[in-house]
C-alpha cells in the first residue's frame, strides 16, 4: 500500500513585497507554506540577508566582529560599499545610532543626510533603523523619508507610539514601512491594522517582530514568528500575511558570551568563532520559523548561512 | 444562573482604600447597588491580605450583611481571614476558592464542614495552572477525591476552570470551553463558575464587554452554573437572565459550525459573530477585533 505522507493544509499566502527599485531591488515573502516546507508548497522568494552599516564609528563591537570592515568603521559610504563588494551584500541596513539622545544624540538633519550620502552611494535596498525612542525616531526618521525621496528606502523601527507620524511620512515619500513590535503577536496584528488605517498600502509594508540571540529568549521570537506564520497560512489572516524583518545581529553581538575574550573564559574557546557561530546559529533558527530578512554583521556568519539557505532550498551544486 | 458581583475588591483603585481604611458607607453602597444590578451573591475580595486580613474581612462581612441578606463570596488566599470571615457570616457563604496546592487543601477544606459553607474549587495545581482540557480533568477529579474524604459532596464545589485572557493564550480560551463541555460526565453533580471578566484583562475597557459576554453564552451553552461577573453590565445581566434569545442563538449556531454572512447581520450582532470567531481560535485577537 502506498504511504501518504501527512500534509498541511494551507489556504493563506503571505504577500510578495518589492523592497528598493531599480535592477538590484529584491523582492520577498510570496510563501505558500511553512518554511522550507518545500514538499508542501513554494518558497518563489528565498530570505535576503542585510548587512549591518553603523553611522558613527562602533564603540562596543568585539574585535571580531570589527576585523572584517577595518578601515571604514568611520565612513558609512565605505562600509556600505565594503559590504556590497567583498562581502557579496544584497541590502544593507543603515542602523542610526549616532541619533541615540542618550549617546552622541546626532540631529535629524545630520542623520538625514548620512542616509542620503549611502542611499546614493548602493543600489541595492537600504534599510534606515532608528533607536526606538519615540520622540527622537519620530524626528530622524521622517526627515529621512523626506530627504531620501524616490529611494524606495525601508524604514524602521515603527511602533505603536511613533506609527502616525513616521507612518504618514513613509507614505508621502513611498518608503518601505517596518511595522515593529515588542515580540507578540496580538500587539503586531494590531499595528498592521493601524498602519493599514492610516493607509500604508500593503506593498510597503513588512514587520519586525523583535528577536534576540540563542540564549537571550531566541525561543520567545520563535513561538511569535511560528505563530504568526500559523495565522497568516492556515487561518487566513490577512493582517499577519507579511514578509518578517529580524534584526538579530546587533543582539547577538552584545551579549556576554560574544564578547569575553578567550584569555577571561578559557572554557568558551576561541572568540572569533564563538561570535560567528552565534549569530549563524540563530540566524538559522530564525529562518526556520519564517524569517524573510535578516539583518546581519559579520561576513562568515553571513557566509554560513548562505549556504544554509540554499541547501535548504535544494540549490546547492 | 447565579451571577456574582465582582466589584468589592481591594484592588479597585476606587473601592480598595475605603476597604483599606474601613470606611464603611461606600462599601455599603456598592453593595446595594450592585445587588439592585441583579446580582445573587456579592464578592468580598481581599486579595492575599497578609496583615490583618482576619479582621479587614470579619469587618466587610458584616458591613455588608447590615444592608443586604444575599450571601456572600469571601474571596481571599489567606485561610486564617478566610475563617474569620466564616465565623461572622450569616447564611450560606461560597468560600471563594480553594485550590489544589497541598497546603491550601489542608487549610481549607475542613472550613467548608465546619461552617456549612459551600466552596469554589479552583482548578489551580501544585504545579499552577492546568495546561489543557485533560489537566483540568485530573485536577477536578483529584479535588472530588479529596473533597470527599472531608465529607464534602460534589453539590457543594464550585468547579472553577481557570479563564485566561484572550489576548495571552487562545489555546486556554478554548481549552476553558471543552473543559465545561466534559464537566457533567466526569464530575456529576458539581456546580460551576468562572472569573468571566478575565477573558478581556488587557484590553481596552469600552471593548471589554462585547468579549465578556460572547464567552458566557459560549459556557452557558454548557451548563454554566455561575460566573462572577461586572454586574454593572445590563446586556450581560439580560443575557444570563435569559432575555436576550436572538444574540444567545446566533452564538449557539455558530458554535455549531454556522458562519452566517456577516453582512446578514445586524451591526450589534456582527460584533457578537467577529467575538465568536476570535474565542474559538478562528481569528487572532486583536485591539481592533471588532471592526476587521
Amino acid at each position: 500500500m502506498a504511504l501518504d505522507i501527512p500534509k498541511v493544509a494551507y489556504s493563506g499566502k503571505i504577500r510578495e513585497v518589492k523592497l528598493g527599485s531599480g535592477a538590484r531591488a529584491v523582492t520577498v515573502g510570496g510563501e505558500t507554506a511553512y518554511p522550507f516546507h518545500l514538499f508542501e508548497g513554494a518558497m518563489p522568494n528565498l530570505p535576503v540577508i542585510a548587512m549591518e552599516v553603523y553611522d558613527a564609528p562602533p564603540a562596543e563591537w568585539p574585535e571580531a566582529a570589527l576585523e572584517p570592515f577595518a578601515g571604514v568603521t568611520d565612513d558609512p559610504v565605505a562600509w556600505a560599499k565594503k559590504c556590497i563588494d567583498d562581502y557579496g551584500a544584497e541590502m544593507i541596513c543603515l542602523q542610526l545610532i549616532s541619533t541615540d539622545p542618550n549617546g552622541l544624540n546626532r540631529s535629524a538633519e545630520e542623520a538625514a543626510a548620512v542616509a542620503k550620502k549611502v542611499a546614493d552611494a548602493i543600489d541595492v535596498p537600504l534599510i534606515v533603523w532608528g533607536t526606538a525612542n519615540h520622540d527622537k525616531d519620530t524626528e530622524v526618521l521622517r526627515r529621512v523619508c523626506e530627504v531620501c525621496q524616490g529611494k524606495s528606502l525601508i524604514i524602521g523601527p515603527v511602533e505603536e507610539g511613533d506609527h502616525k507620524k513616521i507612518g504618514a511620512a513613509a507614505i508621502g515619500y513611498r518608503h518601505t514601512v517596518t511595522a515593529s513590535t515588542p515580540i507578540d503577536i496580538n500587539l503586531a496584528k494590531q499595528l498592521n491594522i493601524l498602519l493599514g488605517n492610516l493607509g500604508v498600502p500593503d506593498e510597503l509594508l513588512v514587520m519586525d517582530p523583535t528577536v534576540s540571540g540563542i540564549g537571550y529568549g531566541i525561543e520567545y521570537a520563535y513561538s511569535v514568528m511560528e505563530r504568526i506564520r500559523m495565522a497568516a497560512l492556515t487561518q487566513q489572516d490577512e493582517k499577519l500575511q507579511l514578509p518578517l524583518i529580524c534584526n538579530l545581529g546587533k543582539e547577538v553581538w552584545k551579549c556576554k558570551e560574544v564578547k569575553i575574550p578567550e584569555a577571561d573564559a578559557p572554557a568558551l574557546g576561541d572568540a572569533r568563532k564563538r561570535g560567528i557561530l552565534l549569530e549563524a546559529m540563530s540566524a538559522t533558527c530564525l529562518l526556520m520559523t519564517g524569517a524573510d530578512v535578516l539583518i546581519m554583521r559579520h561576513p562568515e556568519a553571513i557566509r554560513l548561512v548562505r549556504e544554509t539557505i540554499a541547501e535548504l532550498a535544494g540549490k546547492t551544486k | 444562573m447565579f451571577l456574582i458581583a465582582e466589584s468589592i475588591n481591594i484592588m479597585s483603585k476606587t473601592i480598595g482604600p475605603a476597604l483599606r481604611e474601613r470606611n464603611s458607607r461606600p462599601v455599603q453602597e456598592l453593595a446595594v447597588e450592585q445587588i439592585k444590578a441583579g446580582a445573587d451573591y456579592l464578592d468580598i475580595n481581599i486579595g492575599p491580605a497578609r496583615k490583618a486580613g482576619d479582621e479587614l474581612m470579619q469587618w466587610a462581612v458584616k458591613v455588608v450583611q447590615e444592608v443586604t441578606d444575599k450571601p456572600l463570596s469571601l474571596d481571599t488566599t489567606n485561610p486564617v481571614a478566610m475563617e474569620a470571615g466564616l465565623k461572622v457570616h450569616k447564611g450560606r457563604a461560597l468560600i471563594n476558592s480553594i485550590s489544589l496546592q497541598p497546603d491550601r487543601l489542608a487549610a481549607e477544606l475542613p472550613l467548608v464542614k465546619k461552617y456549612n459553607a459551600e466552596m469554589v474549587g479552583l482548578l489551580w495545581g501544585a504545579e499552577g495552572m492546568p495546561r489543557d482540557a485533560a489537566e483540568r480533568g485530573v485536577l477536578i477529579a483529584e479535588l472530588m477525591y479529596r473533597a470527599g474524604d472531608a465529607g464534602i459532596g460534589n453539590e457543594e464545589i464550585w468547579v472553577d476552570p481557570i479563564v485566561s485572557p484572550v489576548s495571552v493564550e487562545i489555546n486556554q480560551v478554548k481549552a476553558c470551553l471543552e473543559f465545561m463541555s466534559m464537566l457533567p460526565d466526569i464530575a456529576p453533580g458539581c456546580k460551576s463558575t468562572v472569573g468571566l471578566s478575565n477573558i478581556s484583562n488587557g484590553t481596552p475597557a469600552h471593548l471589554r464587554p462585547y468579549l465578556n459576554r460572547t464567552y458566557l453564552i459560549m459556557l452557558m451553552r454548557y451548563g454554566l452554573y455561575s460566573a462572577i461577573v461586572d454586574i454593572f453590565d445590563a446586556e450581560l445581566v439580560k443575557i444570563a437572565r435569559g432575555d436576550r434569545p436572538e444574540i444567545v442563538d446566533l452564538v449557539n449556531r455558530m458554535m455549531d459550525g454556522e458562519r452566517p454572512a456577516l453582512a446578514s447581520l445586524t451591526e450589534e450582532e456582527a460584533k457578537y459573530a467577529r467575538t465568536v470567531r476570535v474565542l474559538a481560535g478562528e481569528s487572532l485577537y486583536s485591539h481592533s477585533w471588532l471592526e476587521i
